[in-house]
């Protein structure tokens, strides 16, 4: 069955089942009581919240932004509290927004729109990011990102099993968040030094990481290209290590909001609240 | 268990938390206790729980659980154990508002019938006498006796440009009441056209919005709305720090709000207060209502700077790290040899400065030091900033 298909037969389930579980947590947020809203219903609540937030955003964008990437991406707070810390979490945080953006733009950009493009000229730049000049970059930022999470899940874990400082306490939901990290990181350039290994699994489209120029491997998938010196006597079913990055990719999705990974959203609000907050005191 | 006490941002906050335990390092009351469930993280967990059993996937199911009794004493017991310092919002990587999120679990525990006996005390006092001690009102200003030289109008004029609200504790506790004896010296020497409220000054509400009781505190904000706009003040001055965090965050007026300090430093700006020399060491300690909830750290330290010869000498912990004396978030109500124990560390870090004596802006951090100190027999002077000013002034 064709990659691109089957990867999106599972990824629209795993989006709504994401939706779902934010669904229910924003369910509780609006059983709060709203300061001259008392007797709105949750719909009136999330109706007044996205219009206030709305409003303000465009009141000052510049401002919104500026502390998006200052205080919630490169978490300034933290780096005043704790180095180590600070460059952990930044690692991961912003290993993972970067991760997701240039994967968006993989994903949109390739695939079912290239094939679009042979019918509407518009779509014609899709193929440059197929198989053009964009694409070395595309796939060598992809890596690069991956190794920064990599990096970041490493020290969080250096950092809550051997550092242990007293005020950390470890549960379950701590191990199992972090070791599900460093699974799909390990996993992803696993698979990618696997590839590179065997050219027939590029030939026979096994993966969706196809396009890479094989000349250009040991730069644009560094990480891939490492792992590849130890993996070509290594003969495993390429369809499954397929499925044994990108099943739990897509659970990982999933568990997002019945986990502390869920902090991702929460903790930008009550960032973003907060410095606005001190931002309306100022005036 | 309804969520209606708290507001949808809360309830994200609670979400928010990750449990990193940043808070642990800096909540005075986990210094002393060292239990889990009293320090923000572990209140906020316990509190998740509820939140889950009654309200997440299980319960949509098959139906919300009914809490445990003795949990929920147990989490009420931890939620008033707190000053209110509000230094785990401070620390807060993800910059959880804690200080009002313990206000609001605190009326969300007093909605379901679990809170200490002593806060049903305090609040049928307030209600009643409409101060927290109790007494009969018309008393609150039996402290003008001690003046050398009392006015006709016993300050208490019809109308007046600036008016001075008191407080409770100032009020009616012999210890601090020479701080409102001191400001009122201070505001004749300086030429200010002020009143008092006398009798009809009611508790600003603070204690019970404290203690979870906000709803109730709504009388008490609309009568002193009503007492200052009858004497047509277009400024309304405090000397106690929670009665002025509390005006500037649930009263809706067009006065202007003033701590004493910031109106002390503005007589000292136009000339109206001038000081003589005195040779000393200081430490300022910044009461949590003054400084943390209301962000005035420089105004008192300017006061100080502005006298010649006296030495500021900062402690460990100051500004927006400064500990907690004890005194706040109504804990000496309910334990008091915990607010000690905090107020023996805050006496201790007063000690490790060397200075002369301890400057405060804050009654009742007066109040919880010198307590203390005089009942563990530890020689320390404490004062207010107002005792200072007036010592010094020419």
């Amino acid at each position: 069955m064709d990659k691109h298909l089957l990867f999106y037969v599972m990824f629209f389930p795993t989006v709504i089942f994401f939706l779902w579980g934010m669904s229910l947590h924003v369910s509780i947020w609006l059983e709060g009581g709203l300061e001259g809203a008392e007797n709105a219903t949750k719909r009136e609540k999330l109706k007044i919240y996205i219009g206030r937030g709305w409003g303000e955003f465009w009141a000052r964008p510049g401002w919104y932004v500026k502390i998006f990437i200052t205080e919630v991406i490169f978490h300034r707070k933290l780096f005043g509290q704790s180095f180590y810390r600070w460059l952990a979490h930044t690692l991961l945080v912003f290993g993972f927004v970067a991760t997701f953006a240039v994967d968006m733009i993989k994903g949109l950009t390739t695939g079912y729109l290239v094939e679009f493009s042979h019918t509407v000229p518009f779509f014609s730049f899709a193929r440059e990011f197929e198989t053009g000049a964009v694409r070395p970059f595309l796939d060598f930022f992809l890596e690069f990102f991956s190794f920064l999470i990599l990096v970041g899940c490493i020290m969080a874990i250096v950092r809550r099993f051997a550092i242990r400082p007293d005020q950390l306490r470890t549960e379950e939901e701590d191990v199992t968040t972090l070791l599900f990290i460093l699974f799909l990181e390990l996993s992803g350039f696993f698979i990618e030094g696997y590839r590179i290994a065997h050219p027939e699994v590029v030939q026979a489209k096994n993966y969706l990481a196809n396009f890479t120029p094989a000349s250009a491997n040991n730069w644009i998938s560094f990480g891939g290209y490492f792992l590849s010196q130890f993996l070509r006597d290594v003969r495993i079913n390429a369809d499954f290590l397929w499925y044994f990055h990108v099943v739990p990719s897509l659970i990982w999705i999933i568990y997002i909001p019945h986990s502390k990974l869920l902090h991702i959203f929460t903790s930008s609000m009550t960032v973003m609240a907060d410095r606005q907050k001190a931002l309306t005191k100022q005036y | 268990m309804k969520l209606s006490a708290l507001s949808p941002k809360q309830l994200v906050e609670i979400d928010a938390c990750t449990r990193c335990g940043e808070c642990l390092k800096f909540c005075p009351v986990y210094a002393q206790r060292g239990e889990e469930e009293i320090d923000p993280r572990g209140k906020i967990q316990v509190f998740k729980s509820f939140i889950r059993s009654q309200y997440g996937l299980w319960a949509k199911i098959f139906g919300p659980k009914r809490l445990d009794e003795e949990k929920l004493k147990k989490f009420s017991e931890m939620v008033y154990r707190c000053t209110l310092c509000g230094e785990c919002s401070v620390s807060c990587p993800v910059s959880i508002d804690a200080k009002h999120l313990w206000t609001a679990l605190r009326e969300t525990l007093v909605e379901m019938g679990h809170f200490p006996e002593a806060a049903k005390r305090m609040k049928a006092n307030v209600l009643k006498a409409h101060n927290i001690s109790g007494d009969e009102n018309e008393e609150r200003v039996e402290w003008l006796e001690f003046l050398d030289e009392l006015p006709d109008h016993h300050y208490q004029k019809e109308k007046a440009g600036t008016a001075f609200f008191v407080g409770c504790v100032a009020s009616f506790f012999p210890l601090v009441q020479k701080i409102p004896l001191a400001f009122v010296e201070i505001l004749s020497k300086a030429g200010v056209d002020f009143t008092l409220l006398g009798g009809e000054e009611w508790c600003c509400g603070f204690p019970l919005i404290g203690a979870g009781m906000k709803k109730e505190a709504e009388v008490l904000i609309q009568h002193n709305l009503e007492m200052v706009k009858k004497k047509g003040v277009k400024s309304v001055v405090f000397a106690c720090p929670s009665c002025y965090h509390t005006w500037m965050e649930e009263y809706k007026t067009d006065a202007d709000i003033f701590h004493s300090t910031q109106f002390v430093k503005r007589l000292i700006d136009e000339g109206k207060i001038l000081f003589k020399e005195k040779k000393m060491k200081v430490t300022y300690h910044d009461p949590c209502d003054l400084g943390r909830a209301s962000g005035v750290y420089e105004a008192p330290r300017e006061i100080l700077r502005a006298i010649p010869g006296v030495e500021l000498i900062e402690m460990k912990n100051n500004r927006e790290q400064c500990k907690c004396c004890g005194g706040g978030g109504n804990l000496e109500m309910v334990d008091q040899e915990l607010s000690a124990a905090l107020a023996q560390e805050k006496i201790n870090q007063i000690q490790a400065t060397g200075a002369d004596t301890v400057i405060t802006a804050c009654q009742q951090c007066v109040r919880t030091i010198l307590t203390t100190a005089r009942r563990r027999e530890i020689p320390i002077s404490a004062m207010d900033i107002t005792e200072f000013v007036l010592k010094n002034m020419k």
